[in-house]
């Protein structure tokens, strides 16, 4: 353990004392770089701590990450522009579904419409989930960030009748 | 009530998919009481293409997600893989590539000047600050070759080196843009076609900037100090001294100022680097394979903070990479401040974060009243708004 | 020389539209109007609605969601009307081509007159493009 990432360490330490075995990987990779995976249980738990509590108000953005049978979704947040810390949760694809953050944080309205629109995840109690980013008439099932859709199958799906 | 969805696309003009926004604005009388975005007309599917490239092919990929901050994003993906790969590029190339990003910025402070110019239909500005941006595209385009893309970041390095002969022409031009730059703060702070248009307009509180996550300028003339050169130092920040600006009159024309002081920072972190600039390489090799990992990076380009992430796999592919560009990051705070304001103020509110739009663009207006809908262009909103201006 | 064609030779009014670019090639347009390049000087003026206009200037690769405003705007640009692609992307999407979201060039979907080349094209360029334009006009 460096001094320039002393701070960092703690948030982990803190966040693992908050919410035990729930916390499944952590790392420090740099200084003001934080990636911590936590249980889909105590999910609701530590986005509440980390916003309330230790200051990560800003959210920079929320990644969706097709990482096999499940969907990782990364939320990058940000405390005094110094600090970013990526909260990492996996749903699976059966049912994905996490509870949102727009109540905590209401800037992340819009990473959260274009994490559902380009995968499929859906945010329980966001106001509004309708297609922000794709185009109208987008087949509800294609999610094109998902691995299972390629290139070339959706291209497939949706050019049916070709190119004009 | 059930509105009709918005069919034109409004701002076509900043390239990563979630820029070209489109509104849909509800107003009683004149003014604005909600607004809904739809944005993704630009919408290509470049992280899904970037899935399919190797790391060299994604670097032009990338230079072309936006033809504005284009420098801004290559840095961020080079960054990203150069973490991942865990090599230190050259300082030399940290020095070059800070020239060259505050050469973008200085570039992009005066296109968004022109623009806002234009906005409230102070011509003569918009035609000056075009004219003096010239100044600096001839600059870019004598080191790097190319007037907008630039291509200068490549994994490992920069690819063109600057020489002496290259440095006294910058600071030839640096001294230009500077004493230009004044004449146009001077300008802002004293003319009434400004001020009348700009001062207490597109107020957004420092609560709010927080709570809706604003980025980069927007969120400086909104008093908070939030720059990601200072608090996350990349490249050569770290060794270069400069002020973060910040305004606290939290509208259109503490952004201007913002900007305008940006300018003068720029300019003298330019000289800095170029009187420190560090002999040596201007690249080192790095393998074609980029091992498995992960990578956050931040750049604070010209409209505010960007973030790449990148996931690697081990193989010549990156797994996973996520953009976020800073327009979409401002886009919540934008719908705040637009709505309570006149419908005269539209075009400079959304002009006054930068997400720099032309005139195809459509707004569909709907009034609460009689339930009327009509449909604007960008074009004839700007007019519309001058001539109400004129009527007062 | 009738009056009409005259006439649109002399002044081709154009109207500017980015299908999905990436923004460059619309900022070198406006760098195009602008005291350096000055186009207004072979009579050229930017519209801001189509029905104004002679010649639409497209940028771009075409998306999904742009593809049906490309074509009725081009629909509304009155006749006799004419085409010029800027940039690569126009040409053939470039870079883009391979996206899930984009069609591909604008000759996909309208057809083009004159294409400009360049990532992006030089703002001499692209008069260079309207200046063939108003010869291949003249011609016929």
């Amino acid at each position: 353990m460096t001094e320039e990432t002393t701070e960092e360490n703690e948030i982990v330490r803190k966040m693992k004392h908050l919410i035990g075995k729930n916390v499944l990987e952590s790392e420090v990779p740099r200084p003001r770089r934080i990636f911590i995976l936590v249980n889909e249980k105590a999910f609701g738990k530590a986005i509440r701590y980390l916003t309330k509590k230790m200051g990560f108000t800003h959210v920079s953005t929320i990644t969706g990450v097709d990482v096999g049978k499940e969907i990782e979704v990364i939320y990058h947040l940000n405390r005094g522009g110094k600090i970013e810390l990526s909260l990492k949760v996996r749903v699976t694809k059966d049912k994905p579904v996490l509870p949102t953050i727009t109540d905590l944080i209401p800037g992340a309205t819009l990473y959260e419409r274009e994490v559902h629109d380009l995968l499929g995840v859906s945010f329980e109690g966001h106001p509004d989930l309708s297609p922000v980013i794709l185009p109208e008439g987008w087949p509800p099932d294609v999610y094109p960030l998902r691995k299972e859709w390629t290139l070339k199958k959706v291209q497939k799906r949706i050019m049916k009748g070709g190119k004009q | 009530m059930s509105y009709p969805t918005i069919r034109i696309p409004f701002g076509p003009q900043h390239p990563f998919h979630i820029e070209p926004e489109y509104f849909m604005f509800e107003v009683d009388g004149e003014r604005v009481v909600s607004v809904t975005p739809r944005i993704g007309y630009v919408h290509r599917g470049i992280e899904k293409a970037i899935e399919d490239r190797t790391f060299i092919q994604n670097l032009y990929l990338i230079e072309r997600i936006c033809g504005i901050c284009s420098n801004a994003h290559t840095t961020c993906y080079t960054q990203a893989i150069e973490e991942i790969l865990g090599v230190e590029i050259p300082p030399r190339a940290r020095f070059i590539r800070t020239i060259i990003a505050e050469l973008e910025r200085i570039h992009n402070h005066y296109l968004w000047l022109g623009l806002a110019a234009h906005e409230i239909g102070f011509e003569t500005l918009f035609m000056y600050t075009w004219r003096d941006r010239e100044i600096v595209m001839d600059l870019l385009e004598m080191v790097s070759g190319n007037r907008v893309h630039y291509a200068m970041n490549t994994i490992g390095g920069v690819r063109r080196d600057i020489t002496p002969e290259i440095v006294e022409k910058i600071r030839k031009g640096l001294d230009a843009l500077e004493e230009r730059m004044r004449y146009y703060k001077k300008i802002a702070m004293t003319e009434p076609t400004i001020s009348k248009r700009t001062a207490g307009i597109g107020i957004l509180k420092p609560k709010d900037a927080i709570a809706l996550c604003a980025v980069g300028p927007t969120l400086r003339a909104s008093g908070i100090k939030r720059d990601v050169r200072a608090d996350d130092p990349y490249i050569a920040y770290d060794e270069i001294p400069f002020n973060v600006i910040t305004y606290d009159g939290c509208d259109v024309i503490s952004r201007l100022f913002v900007r305008c002081d940006e300018v003068f920072e720029s300019v003298n972190i330019i000289r800095y680097a170029m009187d420190r600039l560090p002999e040596g390489k201007i690249r080192i090799k790095v393998p074609r394979r980029v091992p498995e990992g992960e990578a956050v990076s931040r750049v604070e380009a010209p409209r505010g903070e960007l973030i790449h992430y990148a996931k690697t796999n081990g193989t010549t592919k990156p797994e996973r990479y996520k953009v976020r560009s800073p327009t979409l990051g401002n886009i919540p705070s934008l719908c705040k401040m637009l709505v309570g304001g006149y419908i005269a103020d539209i075009p400079i509110i959304i002009a006054g974060i930068d997400p720099c739009f032309s005139c195809t663009d459509r707004m569909a207006f709907v009034n609460v009243n009689n339930n009327k809908q009509w449909i604007l262009s960008g074009e004839e909103l700007r007019r519309y708004a001058i001539k109400w201006y004129q009527k007062e | 020389m009738g009056l009409l064609k005259w006439g649109r030779t002399k002044s081709p009014w154009i109207i500017h539209f980015n299908t999905g670019g990436c923004n460059a090639c619309d900022i070198e347009v406006v760098a195009a109007l602008m005291p350096r390049y000055d186009i207004e000087r072979f009579g050229i003026i930017i519209r801001g609605s189509p029905r104004h206009a002679d010649v639409l200037v497209v940028t771009g690769p075409v998306t999904r969601q742009v593809k049906d405003r490309l074509v009725r705007i081009y629909e509304q640009v009155p006749e006799p009307k004419s085409v010029i692609a800027v940039g690569s992307c126009a040409i053939s999407g470039a870079p883009f081509a391979d996206c899930y979201n984009v069609y591909g060039g604008i000759d996909t979907v309208i057809p083009v007159d004159v294409y400009v080349p360049g990532c992006p094209p030089k703002p001499e360029a692209i008069i260079n493009g309207i200046v063939k334009l108003i010869e291949k006009l003249k011609a016929g």
